[in-house]
């Protein structure tokens, strides 16, 4: 199985992976540097700056999940049946491996690869705040969590190409991701101020169909603490049962939820490959 | 034993969406003989690549049973002993020929002064040693089949299927494949090989099975299948009905071509004599005539238009 995770590595980089990275590594530094230039253009205390900084760090991270998901599915989407319509997997197929190991092999070289990414960019954020004088651990304890995007949406993505070529199976995985943000980020406030129960069932479905909004929470609370004040205060009237559909606390069978449903996925994409006829 | 036994193999594809069901491979039986190097042949859509794809592993059959090397085909154990290089393929060309075989080696479980060895080997055997550094994307055509032959042969296995290996090849490159299947033979390898350039079959193949509609419709050794039968290419001032009718009693079969140009088979040289006496006799004009032993290419026409008709 080494053999193909170190062949998926080589092959994402050739696939010149690496010009985006650096691309992101540029953005992100002069991100951090915004408060500062504004800063020395308009004036303002230490305050501003540090909310400033906050805001650029937490912009940082949701850039960080944005792309190295994006990544994951670009690399994961084109990985089996697209390769086998090219007729990369032609001769890789008759050598004495199971399928499982290559399908096994294909996605650990897509998740290491997409986990040394935002480790990177991590380091980068980090290391240009800190030279700034303002050091965010926050971002260090968010990053496991921040991993389990390129993780969920790559898994989708690698579930999905075992039977469906690139374009189809990105297509999909970017539309279950549209949906769960569309859920979390415009039907559940109108679903909650209003009260509609219908809508209610969605949000809750689509939290099942793809747990993004969980994901989205787990990396909330370890980045609460550097919220401005104001930002992401909760609601201050409303029935209880209402207040806590708009804000979700996070509860301990998040992680397992979010850990299984990678699970099922790699499985029922793995038992796909194993039964399909490839030629 | 056998190299490659399939016992009323049966591959129907049914279209996800509905529609009419398409049946690949109908009731192959099929026998290889372990150390020989066997033509696999048939015209487009014969069911060919769905066999071997079956054979490999990469295809499930709907019924019947597929053999390799003693093993159910698609077995790790089938495919440790299998070489295999396919007709439509895609290398990962960002690699050097040298890192392409090791990583083949690799898959193949080779051990790494084992792997060294033979990467010397087969670059020699294929002509690419000079090129062992080169990346496969800078490879013509003819040199990517070659490092993909050098590939199935790597880890020295049991049973060779080449898939179209010369497709691509120059006559040179085709001379050279043909001496790889001869060290194989000699190192008492099997070849499988499917092609369309029957005159390389004929060169290279102990037997051969002609398969049609996804069935066997001749199998056996080249040399029996080929026996003495002669095809004679004759011209006539005029193909009359009484020179025509004379012709078929000597021999086997009679094609009029136009009013001028005949073609006969018999079924031995001496024939030929008699078939020149047969039209002088019946009172034809016998302006040309020119025999030649039957070729595979004459078998596999005949064999493929006669199921056919």
């Amino acid at each position: 199985m080494s053999v193909i995770v170190a062949l998926t590595l080589k092959e994402a980089m050739r696939r010149r992976a690496f010009l985006g990275t650096l691309i992101i590594l540029i953005g992100l530094y002069g991100l951090t540097f915004l408060p500062r230039a504004f800063k020395e253009a308009f004036g303002g205390d230490q305050q501003q700056f540090e909310v400033g900084v906050n805001l650029a760090v937490l912009f940082g991270v949701d850039m960080i999940k944005f792309f190295s998901s994006v990544l994951a599915i670009l690399l994961c989407a084109g990985a089996i049946t697209a390769e086998i319509e090219r007729g990369y997997l032609a001769a890789i197929l008759p050598r004495p491996i199971h399928r499982w190991e290559l399908y096994l092999g294909k996605w650990l070289g897509v998740m290491l690869f997409s986990a040394a990414n935002a480790t990177l960019w991590t380091a980068m954020l980090w290391a240009s705040v800190a030279v700034q004088g303002e050091p965010r651990a926050e971002m260090w304890r968010a990053l496991p969590y921040v991993l389990l995007y390129p993780v969920l949406y790559g898994t989708l993505a690698l579930a999905l190409s075992s039977f469906l070529g690139a374009s189809i199976a990105s297509m999909f995985t970017v539309a279950a991701g549209a949906f769960a943000y569309f859920a979390d980020h415009f039907l559940r406030p109108i679903a909650g101020f209003f009260d509609v129960r219908l809508l209610q069932q969605m949000v809750w479905l689509s939290e099942w169909v793809l747990p993004m909004a969980v994901l989205k929470r787990l990396v909330q609370i370890r980045v609460d603490t550097i919220l401005p004040p104001g930002f992401g205060e909760r609601p201050r009237f409303g029935r209880p049962e209402v207040l806590e559909f708009l804000n979700p606390p996070v509860q301990n069978t998040d992680i397992a939820y979010v850990g299984l449903y990678i699970v099922i996925a790699l499985l029922v994409g793995a038992v796909i490959f194993w039964r399909r006829d490839v030629q | 034993m056998w190299a490659i036994e399939t016992r009323n193999l049966r591959k129907v594809f049914r279209p996800l969406l509905g529609g009419k069901p398409l049946t690949a491979v109908d009731n192959l039986n099929l026998q290889v003989p372990a150390g020989t190097v066997f033509g696999f042949l048939g015209p487009n859509g014969a069911g060919k690549t769905t066999t071997i794809q079956i054979l490999i592993g990469n295809v499930y059959p709907t019924a019947g049973e597929a053999f390799v090397l003693g093993h159910r085909a698609g077995a790790l154990a089938a495919k440790r002993k299998l070489g295999f290089l396919p007709e439509k393929f895609q290398f990962h060309d960002f690699l050097t020929a040298e890192e392409f075989l090791r990583m083949h080696g690799r898959l193949a479980k080779m051990d790494g002064a084992t792997l060294r060895k033979r990467i010397d080997e087969v670059l020699e055997l294929v002509g690419l040693s000079e090129r062992r550094r080169s990346k496969i994307r800078e490879f013509s055509k003819g040199m990517q089949q070659r490092i993909g032959l050098a590939q199935a042969i790597l880890h020295d296995p049991d049973l060779v299927i080449l898939d179209e290996p010369t497709s691509a090849l120059d006559p040179l490159g085709r001379r050279r494949v043909r001496e790889v299947v001869q060290y194989l033979k000699e190192r008492g390898k099997t070849v499988f090989l499917n092609s369309h350039l029957l005159s390389e079959v004929e060169l290279s193949c102990d037997q051969v099975a002609i398969i049609n509609k996804g069935r066997v419709v001749k199998q056996g050794v080249l040399e029996d299948l080929l026996v003495n039968r002669s095809i004679v290419s004759i011209e006539l001032q005029q193909a009359t009905p009484q020179v025509l009718e004379a012709m078929a009693k000597v021999a086997q079969r009679v094609h009029p071509i136009d009013e001028r140009r005949v073609t006969a088979e018999v079924a031995h040289e001496d024939d030929v004599p008699q078939l020149a006496r047969a039209i002088i006799e019946a009172g034809g004009a016998l302006m040309g005539l020119q025999a030649h032993r039957e070729t595979l290419e004459d078998l596999f026409i005949q064999t493929v238009e006669g199921e056919s008709k």
